[in-house]
């Protein structure tokens, strides 16, 4: 038995560290032959005064004359003594880069997550227990209306609306000048990113619940519970919403990922001190290390969430993979 | 038989009920999203009939303009005339959305319909490969697209768009693909040598269009926004090339003098399209009974 767990995971863990090797493989290769000029993000405008002496001399010691391969090799050796080499704009390691503005990034997003995850739980459920009545109605429409308004023409409404109109919250940054510390200001900065985040992406999940809900209420067992006495709220508590939860925690599992995604358009419209524009940045102006240790964070963010959400599958509800070997068996006949 | 015999068998005569109602054709439709979004792409595409300035045209004697009497949505900070831009500009984000659309389309289907076709070891590896695709952040693909294909154009734009959404609908089109690839008529139409593309186009096409027809839809729309963000951002089409996107990347300097018209104005446009078109998607999702996509 424990063997059987061990190989479960081990496989798993295998499947991670290709899926991380064959990604680093691709965004490289990508990067290196994408036209542009890598040397323009170190020296910026001197590389047009440098003779092709120095341009040698110069990409040399960055290590850009090597075949792609080569450089490659010598990239991913780096990496897992757990050096990523240094950014050419920063000119300092990149993992020094990043480590401020991620904290950002995790604040605004991972709290996002959090919200969505337990708003979009309360309205899906509320709209399904008042289902086709008017306040159901009235959120459904406002709920498609809101998913269809794009992130940025939002966060600049709101801008417009909170900062420009109201003069109530500020536009921008994630603290005021010389507060770094200050929780409150931080806070306050949060708040109109953070609503947009949280707006922008809770109906999808809203409705997918509230959706949910409806298929299961119209199960058997409720019938069998209702008739036993059972009231309508412990029904929906105790029997529909459990039966929800596995699906619902794999799709939130497989959403962080989507959901930190949008916030790098918000960060850009608020310039919010994060991940999104440093990999805006660095995508732009070849900064090739800095590039792959952000690609192969998100990355990993992701294929680790889709993995997370296979096991809470497998665990929590072993139909599917009971489906999984019953497809196999399918195949197998028909081949 | 008459009413007696009926009676004797327990069963009760017909009664004769108020005759059902005629159904109107257009119940359940979305009448007023269609006619909308036909108003608007007919306002775009014969927009030179009506619009009374020429939209490239920079007035430098009134720029930043409140809407008024001779401009009617105000002007901009280059001084153009937002009503005209904004119906000449839709022309530009349309043609983008469909376009992406195309593109998109073309990939998931030849895609879904490989690897449904595929034996099972490529068809995990195309799945797995199509995850790695999705774990790396759109933006960053379509910068790196952006930089390989040069100075950004409608076709450039177009291509990037489609070629970082067609996922979703491959997906369909696999799972599709798979529950027919051993019927017999897919079968017979193999043993009798038709091609890869025939047996897609002519027996497989037919049976999976109206399940991704929502999805396609969908990615109207979200070709239109994905446009209109890249835009914004400084990635998309340049200030002076007019699309949605482009007005607003304008705002930031109108956040800066308050000129809201800048901003609500093109974005209300983007916002009804967008929301016409999603209507008329949730409707044909509807419509096909297509179990709708968990992710």
């Amino acid at each position: 038995m424990i063997r059987r767990e061990f190989l479960y995971y081990g496989k798993k863990l295998l499947v991670f560290a290709a899926s991380i090797l064959v990604l680093s493989i691709v965004v490289f290769y990508v990067a290196r032959l994408a036209p542009g000029d890598p040397l323009v993000s170190y020296y910026s405008d001197r590389v047009e005064k440098m003779s092709p002496e120095e341009r040698a001399w110069a990409e040399e010691k960055l290590g850009l004359s090597d075949p792609i391969h080569v450089q490659y090799v010598r990239w991913l050796s780096g990496a897992l003594h757990g050096d990523f080499g240094i950014s050419f704009k920063y000119k300092a390691d990149v993992l020094e880069v990043i480590r401020g503005r991620l904290v950002n990034t995790l604040l605004l997003g991972g709290t996002g997550v959090i919200l969505i995850f337990g708003l979009a739980l309360l309205l899906g459920i509320l709209c399904a227990w008042f289902e086709d009545r008017w306040l159901d109605r009235i959120i459904c429409k406002a709920g498609t209306i809101i998913s269809c308004i794009p992130e940025f023409w939002l966060s600049l409404v709101a801008i417009l609306i909170f900062a420009v109109w109201l003069r109530v919250l500020p536009s921008s940054g994630a603290y005021s000048a010389g507060k770094s510390h200050d929780i409150a200001d931080r806070i306050i900065h949060l708040i109109l990113p953070m609503s947009i985040v949280v707006v922008e992406h809770l109906w999808y999940y809203a409705y997918m619940i509230r959706n949910k809900i409806l298929e299961e209420v119209r199960a058997d067992y409720v019938l069998l519970a209702k008739s036993k006495g059972m009231s309508r709220r412990k029904i929906m508590f105790r029997h529909c919403l459990r039966n929800v939860m596995p699906s619902y925690l794999s799709i939130m599992a497989i959403s962080v990922p989507h959901i930190l995604g949008g916030t790098y358009i918000v960060e850009t419209v608020f310039s919010y001190p994060g991940i999104g524009a440093l990999s805006y940045e660095s995508a732009r102006y070849q900064d090739y290390h800095l590039l792959m240790l952000l690609c192969i964070l998100t990355g990993a963010v992701v294929i680790l969430c889709n993995l997370l959400a296979q096991v809470i599958n497998e665990r929590i509800d072993p139909r599917i993979r009971a489906n999984e070997a019953a497809e196999m068996l399918e195949v197998k006949q028909i081949g | 038989m008459d009413d007696q015999g009926f009676a004797c068998a327990g069963i009760r005569p017909l009664s004769h009920g108020p005759a059902p109602q005629k159904q109107r054709w257009y119940r359940g439709k979305p009448i007023v999203s269609i006619l909308l979004l036909a108003g608007i792409i007919l306002g775009c595409l014969f927009c030179n009939a009506f619009i009374p300035k020429d939209p490239t045209y920079m007035d430098l004697f009134h720029y930043d303009e409140a809407p008024g009497r001779e401009f009617l949505f105000g002007t901009d900070a280059m001084g153009r005339d937002i009503f005209s831009i904004v119906w000449y500009g839709g022309r530009l984000s349309l043609l983008i959305g469909f376009s992406a659309t195309a593109i998109s389309t073309a990939i998931a289907v030849v895609f879904g319909a490989v690897s449904g076709l595929a034996p099972r070891w490529l068809d995990a590896v195309l799945m797995r490969l199509t995850e790695i695709l999705l774990s790396v952040p759109n933006l960053l693909i379509i910068i790196l697209i952006q930089a390989i294909l040069g100075k950004p154009n409608v076709l450039s734009i177009s291509f990037a768009i489609g070629i970082t959404s067609w996922t979703g609908i491959a997906k369909i089109v696999r799972t599709e693909v798979r529950q027919m690839r051993s019927s017999e008529y897919v079968l017979a139409a193999r043993c009798m040598g038709g091609g890869f593309f025939h047996i897609l186009w002519r027996h497989l096409m037919p049976n999976f269009i109206s399940s991704i027809m929502f999805m396609v839809v969908m990615n109207v729309r979200n070709a239109i926004a994905a446009e209109s963000t890249l835009s914004f951002m400084g990635i998309g089409l340049p200030w002076e090339v007019i699309s949605w996107g482009s007005m607003l990347s304008l705002s930031e300097k109108a956040l800066l003098s308050g000129s809201w018209w800048m901003i609500l104005i093109p974005g209300l446009f983007l916002v009804v399209t967008l929301l016409c078109v999603t209507n008329i998607g949730n409707w044909l999702r509807k419509q096909t009974n297509c179990r709708q996509s968990n992710l």
